[in-house]
């Protein structure tokens, strides 16, 4: 009796152990990744077939709507191990394949059936939508998907690309990512203020769903090259763009966000016309909303701390006090300058509120931000802005030259 | 008054936990579906930033429940619920109340259950099907509680520290993407969106209920307060990190359209120049351990509830009760149904365990009175 209790129980767990064994190996409907292309970058652009996707429909067409190009640069395993036998030789490190159609999920299941590696899409660094679908489309329409998908990683960045933006996912530097190259370039915001501060999925999310209108990252590209240049405004009643900040008035707007992390601030000395560069170490700004009855005010307090980094005036010397408080105001009024155009460009042309001033509001003045926010950005253009500007220079490097 | 043969469904006298075990016990059972969803339901009723404002006043509440539900076993020492419960409103009624908090276990079991499938199943594990990640989990349980409550306090002191530093770790490298400035305005539509969210905060805190049976268990039940206050202030204080962090990440506007926000808070962000660059596993692998505690104190607590209504021996209760909390992890069809069961579970842990202690303890009470003026 007890022995056959026990070889029940030593069949009972062979039985566990064999079951057992089945999920907790965890390969149960694995992928290999030598078996997958990894997509990198993505680009949408209004509607533009490729060629191959031309001769394609020629024979034969999947019925959809020609609205979007979507270009996906994928890294390969046969591009992944050709360049790195060859230790980066002059072979392009990266695929990219243009699918048109509607939905932009469809479009990139579209890709497995012209490839025999599927996508993964977990390493997705960039997305860059084209101006023009931007100005037609909502972007938490084109966004959708990537928010809902398993794979994107909600920490993927958005920019907007004047013009066609599959032109940024291209590059004719042997062994360059285009897709990483963006990415990297989000980075170098310590050393300029025209660089935005990274707008990712989530971020761009949080944007959309507050109803506010915010800015975009905008990229041009040329031969191959690209550059940021200045930021794209989205309208936050339709999330569709409507404009440019272009790069002096995106500079402006850092400042008055004070969200910048370095750069430098070029004026020219009034006496002698020669060039004085201010390098920013550290910047600081603070709105302040003033209500009173139904009249909304703002008064702008920028401050910032840094050092004298170029002089041509000859008769200039940084040891002296004086010379570094007449630098001091020529900056403070270069800044000024910067600022009020930004102002005036926000009010006057395009009426909205990219700088944060309604989020000001909303934290000090909570009920007022609720009678107002709906309209915000009408209310915004007509609403009276003071500023000043404090820099302050600490130093000069490691040269008191005037020469 | 025990006839002799009753004797083993009293509790094993080497089968007892200390004060911190039991403080252990309570926090895993606690911290289980709500890490992940909790920045989001709470952010949908209260709709300003001071949503942790409504965590703070959520679990105090929960720490007063549980104080009553102390208060009301410590008069019947040595007894779980299920027991005492036949003494104070008669056998009948007691073994109806019995039934429900059974009930309860199982359901929550179950929630438990297909929550974990459907976070493993979209994020982790995609195209393995629901029951075989299940099914694993549901056996390592049961491997678990047949050595009884000891090995099971035993293994969540292990699990816990882990829990709490993983998670501390994930949750403050997001620093990175967090602006103080979506936690601002404090206050600033009054303290009346913060009453609102506090029904669903105090929810997220269900796992003080289990002091009902785990009283009987303990070496010095009279410690048993601090056990359920330290027990339900830690996770108190990872869900008020957890609504700050995620809330500060992704604004209140943000946070209301993610599924799973705290999960997505770690997606989020990435970190160069570490071995890891992405931490969204870890995190997972801390939830799903957290997720087996507190399916495990279900588990455990509707097969003790059988086996001390029925009084025979809680073995074959064990095997008896997974199948059942297998279905019902299998009834909601959809997410929202998951949903909706959660909501549901939560609403019947309210009555369960936020009524019915504060009435039996009232009523003990009168009837304990009238004992002594009849003597």
């Amino acid at each position: 009796m007890r022995q056959a209790s026990n070889h029940v129980r030593f069949f009972l767990s062979v039985l566990l152990s064999v079951f057992l064994l089945v999920p907790l190996a965890g390969c149960w409907s694995s992928h290999e990744i030598e078996e997958r292309s990894l997509g990198v970058g993505m680009a949408l652009d209004k509607a533009n077939k490729s060629m191959t996707e031309k001769e394609f429909d020629e024979q034969e067409e999947y019925p959809k709507r020609n609205l979007i190009t979507s270009t996906y640069q994928l890294i390969t395993p046969q591009v992944a191990s050709s360049t790195t036998v060859q230790g980066g030789s002059q072979q392009k490190a990266y695929v990219n394949m243009a699918e048109t159609g509607d939905s932009i999920h469809q479009m990139t299941r579209e890709l497995s059936l012209r490839r025999e590696t599927s996508i993964a899409s977990q390493h997705l660094k960039v997305i860059i939508i084209g101006e023009a679908l931007a100005r037609t489309y909502s972007l938490g329409k084109l966004v959708n998907e990537f928010l809902r998908d398993n794979e994107i990683r909600p920490s993927c960045l958005v920019l907007i690309s004047k013009g066609r933006a599959s032109d940024g996912l291209e590059s004719k530097t042997a062994g360059e990512i285009p897709a990483f190259r963006l990415a990297g370039m989000v980075e170098n915001a310590y050393r300029t203020t025209r660089i935005l501060p990274p707008t990712s999925l989530i971020k761009l999310e949080s944007n959309i769903e507050s109803g506010t209108s915010f800015l975009l990252q905008n990229v041009l590209s040329a031969n191959g090259e690209i550059k940021f240049a200045g930021a794209a405004i989205i309208k936050g009643k339709t999330n569709k763009m409507i404009g440019f900040l272009n790069e002096e008035e995106l500079d402006g707007l850092t400042w008055i966000t004070g969200k910048g992390k370095g750069g430098l601030v070029k004026s020219f000395d009034k006496k002698t016309g020669q060039l004085i560069v201010y390098e920013i170490e550290s910047m600081k700004s603070h709105i302040e909303p003033h209500v009173k009855g139904n009249s909304i005010s703002f008064n702008v307090h920028i401050e910032s701390e840094g050092r004298l980094s170029e002089n041509w005036v000859v008769s200039g010397n940084p040891l002296e006090n004086q010379f570094l408080h007449k630098v001091q105001k020529n900056s403070e009024k270069k800044v000024k300058h910067l600022v009020r155009n930004t102002v005036e460009k926000m009010q006057k042309e395009y009426k909205v509120d990219v700088a944060g001033f309604g989020n000001q509001l909303r934290i000090k003045r909570p009920r007022v931000w609720m009678r107002v926010k709906d309209n915000w950005d009408q209310t915004f253009s007509e609403v009276p802005i003071n500023y000043d500007v404090k820099l302050m220079i600490k130093d000069y490097g490691t040269s008191g030259s005037r020469k | 008054m025990m006839k002799g043969s009753e004797l083993w469904v009293m509790i094993n006298s080497n089968d007892r936990i200390t004060t911190p075990q039991a403080t252990v016990v309570v926090i895993n059972f606690i911290l289980g579906t709500g890490i992940l969803t909790l920045p989001r339901t709470v952010a949908e009723q209260v709709k300003t930033p001071d949503v942790w404002l409504s965590v703070i006043l959520g679990g105090i509440i929960a720490m007063i429940a549980g104080v009553i539900m102390v208060k009301l076993s410590q008069h019947f020492p040595e007894k779980t619920f299920y027991q005492y419960s036949q003494e104070i409103v008669g056998k009948w009624m007691g073994k109806l109340f019995s039934f429900f908090i059974i009930g309860y276990f199982l359901v929550l079991g179950g929630f438990h259950a297909r929550s974990l499938a459907e976070v493993t199943g979209y994020l982790l594990l995609e195209g393995t099907p629901k029951w075989a990640i299940i099914m694993p989990f549901m056996w390592a349980s049961l491997y678990l509680i047949r050595g009884g409550i000891n090995p099971i306090a035993r293994l969540f002191e292990i699990i816990l520290p882990i829990t709490v530093i993983l998670f501390l770790l994930v949750a403050f490298m997001s620093i990175k993407i967090f602006e103080v400035d979506n936690l601002r305005p404090v206050l600033g539509s009054g303290i009346t969106p913060v009453l609102k969210g506090i029904r669903t905060t105090a929810l997220a805190f269900t796992g003080p209920e289990f002091m009902l049976l785990i009283l009987a268990f303990m070496k010095e039940p009279n410690k048993a307060v601090k056990a359920v206050l330290v027990g339900t202030a830690i996770p108190l204080l990872l869900y008020v990190i957890t609504v700050v962090m995620v809330i500060g990440a992704f604004s209140v506007d943000g946070v209301v359209t993610r599924t799973w926000p705290t999960l997505d808070l770690i997606r989020s962000y990435e970190l160069t120049g570490l071995i890891f660059e992405r931490f969204d596993s870890l995190l997972l692998v801390v939830w799903i351990m957290q997720m087996f505690t507190s399916f495990t104190v279900n588990h455990y607590a509707a097969s003790l509830g059988l086996s001390q209504l029925f009084k025979k021996n809680i073995h074959p209760f064990m095997y008896g009760v997974l199948p059942v909390i297998y279905l019902i992890s299998m009834v909601p069809r959809n997410i929202n149904d998951v949903f909706k069961l959660g909501d549901m579970v939560g609403n019947a842990a309210l009555i369960l365990f936020g009524f019915l202690p504060v009435l039996l303890l009232i009523i003990s009470k009168i009837k304990g009175k009238k004992y002594e003026t009849s003597l």
